[in-house]
């Protein structure tokens, strides 16, 4: 496994390839039928449990697109699931396995409240303090990320150790650190719960089109353009053409000039900082301010799922994360309104990976089915 | 080739480096801090870390033989989740707590975890499924099913208090210096771990099927020609490593006694800390055995540090694992694996 960093590479391509030299309708039906399968699934399970699988369907939608609450609700976790994934795929895109963009999206978050917290003191309230806070916080969350990534990018490029085990490492080390600071040095005395300091008044992105206070169309904007950008460039420039060829075909892209070790840490690195924004998103419009990171939705690794459905493609990214934020947001809902734990929709999600990580699965219930959608 | 000496080169340097900061460490402390190494490696140190490392060791034993025959497992955190939470609703269902019902639920528990791996091995090896995504899907699957079960038994994630196993003891041999309370005053558990350590060695060293497993692995189309089905060797392997995973996560539940389903479950990347233990130890049971009772003791020094009075937090000293981890993975990267792992076979015919 770790002697030779091309057999990862070969392992993602067949799976990426498969998706890939797949038509664009096949790829839709293959993410929609393995979604919908899953969460077919998820309501035998329901019943078994004893419960109205039909109640249970009708609270997901409800709880995701029922109401405007539940729809910016949807659209706040979208943001999250965009950024994050966008993350993922960079990585796999390149043949690199980031399974760390949990740990990744929390040291950013982290390093983003310090950061505002740290320079608050010396810039003067208001809109306009309270943008440049902001801005600072997002850059400094980019710088974190980018470094907690590039780390486990050094030991694959140049020790040979394999990322996926390292970045999960790294995602537990992560969490046990921070959430050790932020229960303890960083905890202010009069805090009731665990958590830091509140970012001061004035940071944030602000609200704008819906009345959600957790929720600005400005962070959604911040992750489109993060999509454009990564799409444009991994398409347009030399750097992104080399860190695609690299994981389509590792040999190829070295005979060519390409350096296969720095395009990893460069590959980790760039992926890493998305995974910062992330938290900086998370911690400046959702939260404001930090908390016990084993307490934070795990969209690193429903981030996964995300990229997988959209075969590795940033624009891909952006429905799969739309259909994931409406997952999420009805968990939300089915945890007040509903007997049925509310762990079922990670359980779901989980499945969902598994069957795009089979598409001949897919291919042979499609044709015994006679379903044509996944068929071209 | 120079790229792949300097590597090692690299390695050697950093393996050195890494050694000596452990002992300049150790040493500072033992010197500066005045703490007293003896009572820190007690026999009782000893004793828990033999019981922290053996779900980590039967993860592992059942992993490398996965990989040696061809088939990466990567789902064995997944598959101990599983066995932990199954041996736990087991427990609480039957509601009894006697020592048997504790075998009982240890039995139900691989019982259960070789279904879900059949299913998982059809995929894998039928379906030539993605080995990595897949095993990463299981996890994420255990991940949400195990607290799901858990809220669904008892209204939280987390079990009530159940039965846990106890300690054996033989009289009056239990009774002398350090081997007596290791040999005759242990948990059973670490028992069986040993004596499946020991025999999927022989196995795998000493019996025609050994060699069949290592074929599968190393040149299949051999394997083939010779008239053996190197997928149905597979199959066996990959139902193997299910099984030990979850008998893994079985004994972890055994020797807690509750279920913790936060986070990421009372596994915690056991499963995953059993891959680098096999790699560790090159592929062999008992090299990955001792592999496994060094993160034991990384995990064990938590308890050690607090009897002692160190005041280092808790939720740091659990980290140590896994930086342990990190450090053997990047000084170790050079483990050869089988050369077909994650290749699907198949047949001329």
């Amino acid at each position: 496994m770790s002697d030779d960093p091309g057999r990862t590479r070969e392992a993602l391509d067949r799976v990426a390839a498969r998706l890939l030299d797949a038509s664009v309708y096949e790829r839709v039906g293959i993410a929609v039928g393995s979604t919908g399968l899953a969460l077919l699934i998820g309501l035998v399970v329901v019943a078994a449990a004893g419960h109205n699988p039909l109640l249970f369907a009708q609270q997901l939608v409800v709880g995701s697109v029922g109401s405007t609450g539940a729809f910016t609700r949807t659209l706040r976790f979208t943001t999250l699931f965009i950024l994050a994934g966008v993350a993922v795929a960079v990585a796999f895109r390149a043949g690199v396995f980031n399974i760390g963009v949990q740990g990744q999206l929390v040291v950013g978050g982290i390093a983003c409240v310090l950061s505002i917290l740290w320079l608050a003191p010396f810039v003067p309230n208001g809109p306009v303090g309270g943008a440049g806070l902001t801005l600072v916080g997002l850059f400094a969350a980019v710088v974190a990320g980018g470094l907690y990534a590039a780390l486990p990018g050094v030991l694959k490029a140049y020790y040979g150790a394999n990322e996926i085990i390292t970045t999960i490492m790294l995602n537990f080390i992560a969490i046990g650190i921070v959430g050790w600071a932020v229960d303890g040095p960083l905890r202010p005395d009069d805090a009731r719960s665990v958590r830091t300091e509140y970012l001061p008044e004035g940071v944030g992105l602000p609200s704008l089109v819906f009345s959600d206070p957790n929720f600005s169309i400005l962070g959604l904007g911040l992750a489109l353009a993060v999509v454009g950008v990564v799409a444009v460039g991994m398409t347009r420039t030399s750097f992104g053409y080399d860190m695609v060829t690299s994981g389509y075909q590792a040999s190829a892209a070295t005979f060519s000039g390409v350096d296969p070790q720095r395009t990893i840490v460069a590959t980790m690195t760039l992926s890493g900082m998305v995974a910062g924004l992330v938290g900086a998103v998370f911690a400046i419009m959702i939260q404001g301010y930090f908390i016990d990171p084993s307490g934070i939705g795990t969209y690193g690794f429903d981030a996964i799922a995300v990229s997988l459905l959209a075969a590795n493609n940033p624009v891909g990214v952006v429905p799969a994360s739309l259909l994931f934020g409406a997952l999420e947001s009805s968990g939300s809902h089915v945890q007040i309104h509903s007997d049925v734990p509310v762990q079922l929709i990670d359980g779901i999600v989980g499945i969902v990976v598994l069957f795009v990580a089979a598409p001949e699965l897919f291919r042979m219930l499609a044709k015994r089915t006679g379903l044509g959608g996944e068929k071209r | 080739m120079s790229l792949a000496t300097g590597a090692s080169r690299r390695r050697l340097r950093l393996g050195g480096l890494a050694l000596l900061a452990a002992v300049a460490l150790a040493a500072v402390l033992v010197v500066q801090f005045d703490v007293p190494l003896e009572r820190i490696l007690t026999v009782g140190f000893l004793n828990r870390t033999l019981m922290l490392a053996s779900p980590i060791a039967l993860a592992a034993v059942g992993g490398l033989y996965a990989e040696k025959s061809g088939v990466f497992n990567i789902g064995l955190e997944g598959f101990m989740i599983f066995g932990a939470i199954t041996a736990a609703a087991t427990l609480s269902l039957v509601g009894a707590s006697s020592q048997l019902h504790v075998w009982l639920a240890i039995v139900v528990a691989v019982g259960v975890s070789l279904v879900l791996t059949a299913g998982y091995a059809v995929l894998l090896i039928r379906y030539k499924a993605d080995q990595i995504v897949a095993g990463l899907a299981v996890w994420f699957i255990g991940l949400g099913f195990a607290p799901f079960l858990a809220s669904l038994l008892w209204g939280t994630v987390r079990s009530p208090g159940l039965a846990s196993m106890n300690r054996y003891s033989v009289p009056y041999l239990s009774e002398l210096p350090v081997v007596g309370s290791i040999l005759f005053n242990q948990s059973p558990l670490v028992v069986l771990t040993l004596a499946v350590v020991i025999a999927a060695w022989v196995v795998l060293y000493r019996t025609r099927y050994g060699y069949w497993v290592q074929a599968a692995g190393e040149n299949p189309t051999a394997l083939d020609t010779a008239g053996i089905d190197v997928n149905r060797v597979r199959y066996a392997t990959v139902l193997f490593s299910g099984a030990m995973a979850g008998l893994g996560g079985a004994v972890l539940l055994a020797h807690a006694g509750t279920f913790i389903g936060t986070g990421d479950t009372m596994v915690d990347g056991r499963g995953w800390i059993a891959i680098v233990a096999y790699l560790f130890g090159n592929y062999n049971p008992i090299g990955a055995a001792l592999a496994a009772l060094l993160f034991g003791g990384l995990e064990g020094l938590q308890v050690q540090f607090q009897t002692v009075d160190i005041a280092v937090s808790g939720r740091l000293m659990g980290l140590l694992p896994y930086v342990g981890v990190i450090v053997v993975l990047t000084v170790w990267g050079k483990t050869r694996m089988p050369s077909s792992v994650g290749e699907p076979y198949e047949s001329e015919e």
